[in-house]
């Protein structure tokens, strides 16, 4: 199907998120905040920590417990998982410590001669399984994707805490470009805050409305456990609301530039290269198709033997002494 | 009279308070180079930095591209970036003026990808993504506030940061961005306590 960018539907828009901080101070609760006290949630749960939640707040959800990688792999193809709206992998440091296991029973590489993880070879093995099995979930299954990481406290050089994500390879890094929302869960005072604007402590992303300290309600009072929820809802409202504020905007700047592509066709000595310019100039401009318009032109009087005279502010040959 | 600045002066600064312990005399003389304005030799990493970004718009300008031994470890990367920012305006001049502290400074850069309201900026990593926490690494970093500012129809700055073979992007917005005016006053703010360098600055650095 091929729609127009203003006809997108963002209303099963899906998401991936990242929530870290310490031990004990939500996570597992926060990843379950469906609304429907976990029925839209599946809950990978390979620390085995999901007693330690509230039962309320699980009681709907389906846990899935595996000892092994191909026993994760096995229980995605189950009617469980297809219907969940929502998948929460707990943690995924413990992910990466389950594929380092599945190479090294699988891949001869990626064991050495004293039968210890051979890291060189062996996280290439865990990247590329690692990258189909998120593409899985997160493109083929088309899940929301929740990543609990646990969280290291470490020191800057000047000995200012910072928190960062306690996985091995290179996952904790990549795992930030395929996601919407990374939030480090905190207390201030005596609340609970989910965070999502970096700072110097730690790094965080928001984006679709979804930015700064975020409260999280306080589950003893009887408020539902929507957190997640009700940010997936706004975010899905904002996205509608900036595709409505932007196509116009694109369709625009995507006709601008075709229009001078088809100028520049014409451009062939120094005053057709002066016309375009005046014409690129006097166009409607979106974006930054005057900016892009400039330098297409300018590359393609190079390409002639042309260049820009500053002080005419027009072009001339470029064995012109001028 | 205006004062050029750009970001690699102020980053080239940011560095000597920012730099592992005990590497704060060779950073200072970095600092000294870039602000006495010295070519500098580049480094292995540099070259390889630019041999990267390179390759990247090779793949996404030519169809077909020849690639050379040393790029073939890269081409994985190079193909994720490539695929980003294949349409886009490559080593796009940007600047503006602007006043601080009753001095006018006017900020110049060169965006590496301009496309569709977006800044790209390709960085490499010679150690593997795997090695070290990248995320993060932007935020106090003045070239997205500096290449926002001198072109105001972009909507958003993206680091598009890769070892060759995975890639990590930082997304900044606009409203992320803190101003380039607080960069540029702590620079300025330095400079006046060190008379010596802040003449060497005016010498090197004053345009018409």
């Amino acid at each position: 199907m091929i729609q127009h960018g203003y006809e997108m539907d963002f209303s099963k828009q899906t998401f991936g998120v990242i929530l870290y901080g310490a031990p004990g101070i939500g996570k597992t609760t926060l990843a379950l905040s469906d609304g429907t006290m976990g029925a839209d949630t599946l809950l990978i749960d390979l620390e085995h920590g999901v007693s330690r939640t509230n039962p309320i707040h699980r009681m709907n959800a389906n846990i899935l417990s595996a000892a092994t990688y191909e026993e994760v792999l096995k229980d995605l193809d189950t009617d469980a998982a297809r219907m969940a709206k929502n998948i929460v992998i707990d943690t995924a440091g413990s992910l990466v410590d389950y594929l380092k296991d599945w190479a090294m029973r699988t891949k001869s590489d990626a064991k050495t001669k004293s039968g210890s993880f051979n890291g060189l070879k062996g996280f290439g093995h865990v990247k590329s399984e690692l990258e189909s099995f998120v593409n899985r979930i997160k493109t083929v299954m088309n899940k929301n994707v929740i990543y609990i990481f646990h969280c290291d406290e470490r020191a800057d050089k000047d000995g200012n805490p910072i928190q960062r994500l306690r996985c091995e390879g290179s996952f904790r890094n990549t795992v930030w470009t395929g996601i919407d929302f990374g939030a480090y869960i905190q207390m201030i005072g005596n609340k609970r805050y989910a965070c999502f604007t970096p700072e110097d402590e730690f790094f965080a992303k928001g984006c679709h409305g979804i930015s700064g300290h975020i409260e999280i309600p306080n589950l003893n009072t009887g408020v539902p456990n929507d957190f997640m929820a009700r940010l997936f809802e706004n975010a899905r409202k904002t996205m509608a609301e900036e595709n409505d504020a932007v196509s116009g905007q694109l369709d625009l700047y995507n006709g601008v530039i075709s229009a001078v592509k088809d100028m520049l066709e014409g451009v062939t000595d120094a005053d057709s290269a002066n016309a375009c310019m005046n014409a690129i100039l006097s166009l409607d401009h979106a974006l930054t198709s005057k900016k892009e318009s400039s330098m297409m032109l300018n590359a393609k009087c190079k390409s002639i033997g042309l260049k820009f005279d500053p002080q005419s502010k027009s072009y001339v040959p470029a064995g012109d002494g001028k | 009279m205006r004062f050029k600045i750009t970001k690699t002066l102020i980053e080239s600064w940011q560095y000597i308070f920012d730099c592992y312990e005990g590497g704060e005399e060779d950073a200072m003389n970095d600092f000294l180079h870039t602000l006495r304005r010295e070519p500098q030799e580049p480094t292995e990493a540099m070259k390889n930095g630019t041999n990267f970004e390179n390759l990247c718009y090779k793949m996404a300008t030519t169809a077909g591209a020849q690639i050379d031994k040393q790029e073939e470890n890269w081409l994985k990367g190079a193909a994720k970036i490539s695929n980003i920012i294949t349409g886009g305006q490559i080593q796009v001049p940007v600047s503006c003026d602007l006043s601080v502290a009753g001095r006018d400074f006017w900020l110049y850069g060169i965006c590496d990808v301009v496309k569709a309201g977006t800044i790209y900026d390709v960085k490499f990593k010679n150690k593997g993504l795997g090695s070290a926490d990248v995320y993060g690494n932007y935020l106090n970093c003045s070239q997205h506030s500096f290449y926002l500012r001198a072109l105001p129809e972009a909507q958003t700055f993206i680091y598009l940061v890769s070892d060759g073979e995975d890639l990590y992007t930082e997304t900044y917005t606009r409203k992320d961005a803190k101003p380039a005016e607080e960069y540029i006053m702590n620079f300025y703010a330095w400079l006046m306590t060190n008379p010596e360098l802040l003449k060497i600055y005016d010498e090197r650095w004053a345009v018409e």
